[in-house]
Order: C-alpha cells, then sequence, then structure tokens
C-alpha cells in the first residue's frame, strides 16, 4: 500500500514534470513564431488564389518627359484660366498641313465646369505656355525622347531616359540667320517630297528664327537631310538643322513626333 | 467653350449612365440582350480581322480579341490617370494597383494569342483621366461591365484552357469592381447573383465613351517650307 503511494506519487511527479517540459516547449515554440513568422491572425488567412493564366503585375514604367495631344479646334490660349488675357494662338493644322500638336504639361483646372490644361506651343523666340480646354485636344501620347543640339560642338544628340540613342555631327545657321536657342518639340514628319535641298525626310519643329520672320510659311526651322553633306559640319544654314542623309533616315527610326527640342 | 465636364459629357449616349442605373438599381433595358460572339456588329473600336489559328478556335480567338481591345482600353485609361497624378489620392492609389493589373491582363491575353493577337487603338480620354468623380463614375461601369461579359464569355469559349483564363481574369476584374464601387459609394455587393452581359452592350458602351480616336495626321508629303 505505502509501496503503491509512493509510487502514484512519483508517477504524478513525473506527470507533472513532463507536463512543465511541454509547456515550456510550447511558449518556446510560441515565442519563436511570435518572433520571425507571420502573426496568428496572418496565419488564419488562406493565400490568395493563383491565376491559371499566371500574369503578372506590370508596373507603370519610367516617367516621360511629358505628354502630346494633337490639336482638334483652334483656339485662343488663355495666361490663366479664369482671366481672358490670351497667351497666344494655337491653330489645328501646321503651315505643312499636318495636324498641329502641343505638348501638355500635366497641370489641369476645372474653371466654371470646364476643365483647362496647361500646354508649351510654338511662340518667339521659345515655346510660348499657356492654358486650353480640355475639349480642343485630342488623346495624349507620352513624350520620351529628346534631341539636344549642340551649336558650338556642332552636334545632335537624341536621348531616351538616360540612353543616349542617336549622335551625328551637323550644320545650323549662320551668325547672320542663327539657329534658335532654347526649348522646343518635334511636331511632324514630311518624306516623299521632290526638294533634293531638305534631302529624304524632314522635321517640322517649334523653334522659329528671329532672323526670318517674315519667311513664307512663318519662319519655322526644320531638322532635315541636304544636298550638299560637304557643308556638314559647319554654320551654313538660315537657321534648320541639317545633317547627312544617311543620318537623318536613322534618325526617323528612332525620333517620334512630339520629341523635345534643347537647342543649347 | 466646353460644357462641364460630366459623366454625359463622355456619356454621349448615356449608355455608362444605364450601366449605372443598373448597379444602383435603375432601369435594366438591354442588359440581358443575346450576346454576339462571333457576330460582325461589333464598333470599330473593337472590330478584330477573322484570322484563325491552329491551337484556338475562331471563335475562342474573336472571343480573345474582344477582351484584349477591353483591357487595352482599361490598362491605357488608369495608366494615363497614374502618369497625370490629378485624381484625390484614394482613386490614384486605386488606378496605381489596377493599371498594373490591367497591363499584366494585355500581356497574358497577347501571350494567349500569340500572332493573333491585335494592335492597340488610339485612347482620347477627353478629361477622364484628370477628373476624379468621372474617372471613378467610368471606372465602375467599366469593371462591372467587364466582369459581367467575362461571365457571358465563359460560357461560349470552346477550348478548357481559354476558359481557365477568363475564370481567372473574372475573379480580379470583380475585385476591380468591387473596391471601385466602395470608393464611388455604391455597395460593392448588392446583389445575391451577378447577371452577365452581352458583348454587344460592351461595344454599344465603348463606342458612346468616344474614347477610341484615330491616329492624328502627323505625317505629310508637302515640300517643306523651313527656313533651310
Amino acid at each position: 500500500m505505502r509501496r503503491t503511494r509512493r509510487t502514484r506519487r512519483s508517477e504524478l511527479g513525473a506527470a507533472l514534470a513532463l507536463a512543465g517540459v511541454l509547456i515550456g516547449v510550447a511558449v518556446a515554440v510560441v515565442l519563436l513564431e511570435g518572433s520571425a513568422g507571420p502573426s496568428p491572425a496572418e496565419s488564419r488567412l488562406p493565400p490568395s488564389p493563383r491565376s491559371a493564366l499566371a500574369p503578372r503585375n506590370v508596373p507603370l514604367g519610367p516617367k516621360p518627359l511629358a505628354f502630346w495631344a494633337p490639336v482638334r479646334e483652334s483656339v485662343s490660349t488663355r495666361v490663366n484660366p479664369t482671366q481672358p488675357q490670351t497667351a497666344g494662338n494655337v491653330s489645328r493644322r501646321t503651315p505643312e498641313g499636318t495636324t498641329n500638336i502641343v505638348l501638355v504639361l500635366g497641370h489641369s483646372r476645372r474653371v466654371a465646369g470646364s476643365l483647362w490644361v496647361e500646354v508649351r506651343f510654338a511662340g518667339v523666340p521659345d515655346d510660348a505656355r499657356g492654358w486650353v480646354p480640355r475639349s480642343a485636344l485630342g488623346g495624349y501620347t507620352p513624350v520620351r525622347t529628346r534631341l539636344v543640339v549642340d551649336r558650338e560642338r556642332l552636334t545632335a544628340t537624341l536621348q531616351r531616359g538616360r540612353r543616349l540613342v542617336f549622335r551625328t555631327r551637323v550644320g545650323v545657321g549662320t551668325e547672320s540667320t542663327p539657329t534658335p536657342a532654347g526649348d522646343f518639340y518635334v511636331r511632324n514628319q514630311l518624306t516623299r517630297y521632290r526638294s533634293p535641298f531638305y534631302g529624304p525626310i524632314a522635321f517640322g519643329t517649334t523653334a522659329r528664327s528671329t532672323a526670318l520672320s517674315d519667311w513664307p510659311a512663318g519662319g519655322f526651322v526644320g531638322i532635315h537631310g541636304t544636298n550638299r553633306p560637304d557643308l556638314i559640319p559647319g554654320r551654313v544654314s538660315h537657321g534648320c538643322i541639317r545633317m547627312a542623309n544617311p543620318d537623318i533616315v536613322r534618325l526617323a527610326r528612332l525620333m517620334p513626333i512630339g520629341t523635345m527640342l534643347t537647342v543649347r | 467653350m466646353e460644357s462641364k465636364l460630366t459623366l454625359e459629357a463622355v456619356d454621349h449616349d448615356g449608355a455608362i449612365a444605364e450601366a449605372l442605373d443598373e448597379l444602383t438599381g435603375g432601369t435594366r433595358a438591354d442588359f440581358l440582350r443575346k450576346a454576339v460572339i462571333g457576330g460582325a456588329a461589333t464598333g470599330a473600336a473593337l472590330a478584330t480581322p477573322a484570322l484563325a489559328k491552329e491551337r484556338n478556335t475562331k471563335k475562342d480567338i474573336a472571343i480573345l480579341r474582344f477582351d484584349l481591345n477591353l483591357e487595352y482600353l482599361q490598362a491605357a485609361m488608369y495608366t494615363e490617370a497614374e502618369r497625370l497624378r490629378q485624381l484625390k489620392p484614394r482613386t490614384l492609389g486605386w488606378a496605381h494597383v489596377v493599371g498594373a493589373n490591367e497591363r499584366g491582363h494585355v500581356k497574358a491575353i497577347r501571350g494567349l494569342l500569340g500572332r493573333d493577337a491585335v494592335k492597340s487603338p488610339k485612347f482620347n480620354f477627353r478629361g477622364v483621366t484628370e477628373d476624379d468623380s468621372v474617372f471613378t463614375e467610368t471606372a465602375v461601369a467599366f469593371e462591372d461591365l467587364t466582369a459581367a461579359l467575362l461571365k457571358t464569355q465563359a460560357a461560349q469559349v470552346d477550348s478548357r484552357g481559354v476558359l481557365a483564363a477568363l475564370v481567372s481574369l473574372h475573379s480580379v476584374e470583380a475585385r476591380h469592381a468591387a473596391w471601385i464601387r466602395h470608393i464611388a459609394g455604391i455597395v460593392p455587393a448588392a446583389y445575391a447573383v451577378d447577371k452577365p452581359t452581352s458583348k454587344a452592350r460592351v461595344v454599344r458602351l465603348v463606342d458612346s465613351t468616344n474614347f477610341v480616336t484615330s491616329v492624328p495626321r502627323t505625317k505629310g508629303r508637302r515640300r517643306p517650307g523651313y527656313t533651310g
């Protein structure tokens, strides 16, 4: 009987000891999981179902430099959308007969129920800024390229984001008819015309000669080929940016409409 | 010059408004119009050439092309909103997440179609991406209708693989719909059962927005008049 009691006591002690060890292990596991794994609330949630298509999210690409939009109707731009003072006129067509475009700067304001957006458009001597009704413009296209023309080094360099994708030597304006410096953009492309003087392709820009203000088509500066490659590089033009014909063909493959143009 | 940019301004024949009426318990005319999968009566935006592919049937290709055009539209609208950053932070957050999903859908459907994929049309969102309330209303209509359309298409495809793909897209579109409805203050799940909608109705809605536009003529053949 005594022996049985002793045995029972020892069994009870062993059971308590085992229980203590188990509780200790459980506490340790809980603490470890709590410090390294998901919270109990999170672990109760089932994982999201996987798609049979297995498509992946496609993140937003690099931020564009700006947007361009076609002009759907000729309008007077405003210095401020709340005031009638005009900043200049924007026509629907370019002098070359193509659809005119403006650069959209990404600011919009609602005034008296109408949405107005801030744009850059052809001006003198630099591009002008103003506000136009959103309804006067078409759809937006992101601009990712910039052509930099260096009048000192006589080079043209095309950048896409931070990447340099094209570089060549160019001819620019003479001292009396200089290529205007400033920020502009490319607004059209002409091909298959009959004029060897301009080479096979000519781009129209919003840059405007300050020396040739009475030029028939408005004195806009172009970027084009030439029938006198022997004059390139040099200061030989009436303001236009000339390059060898193979170079303008190569540039046309890389430079979309709306490309920003910096002349320095 | 421009009238107030309300839903009416972009919803010329009231199709979006009608869709919203349905969401909020309004009229239901046309909601159960018979689907015209493979029919010729698609709008210019969603018209696709009938090129068959060996591993997909003609019907499946037509369905996937239709969905690809819808995904192009949604992805372009949300991407533009993300870039312009003119929406309220809550809506912009939605556009950021959903835009990444929709761009993923475009990529996935293009992958399914392979050489049968069509190019994206050109869009003019007419200020919708720059106006929070109009953007939200339009997004509710598009997301709800996309989810409803996928239900219709799921019953019509030939291939089990395409069916699996559509079901995968459907649940995500339904999540988008619920989320943007919540943002818009509309009950995310108002009814016990969702009803499908027809392709013809989606075409009519897309056409009514005039979001699909022509490519501007920026190239010409006239002799240059530049200073030279």
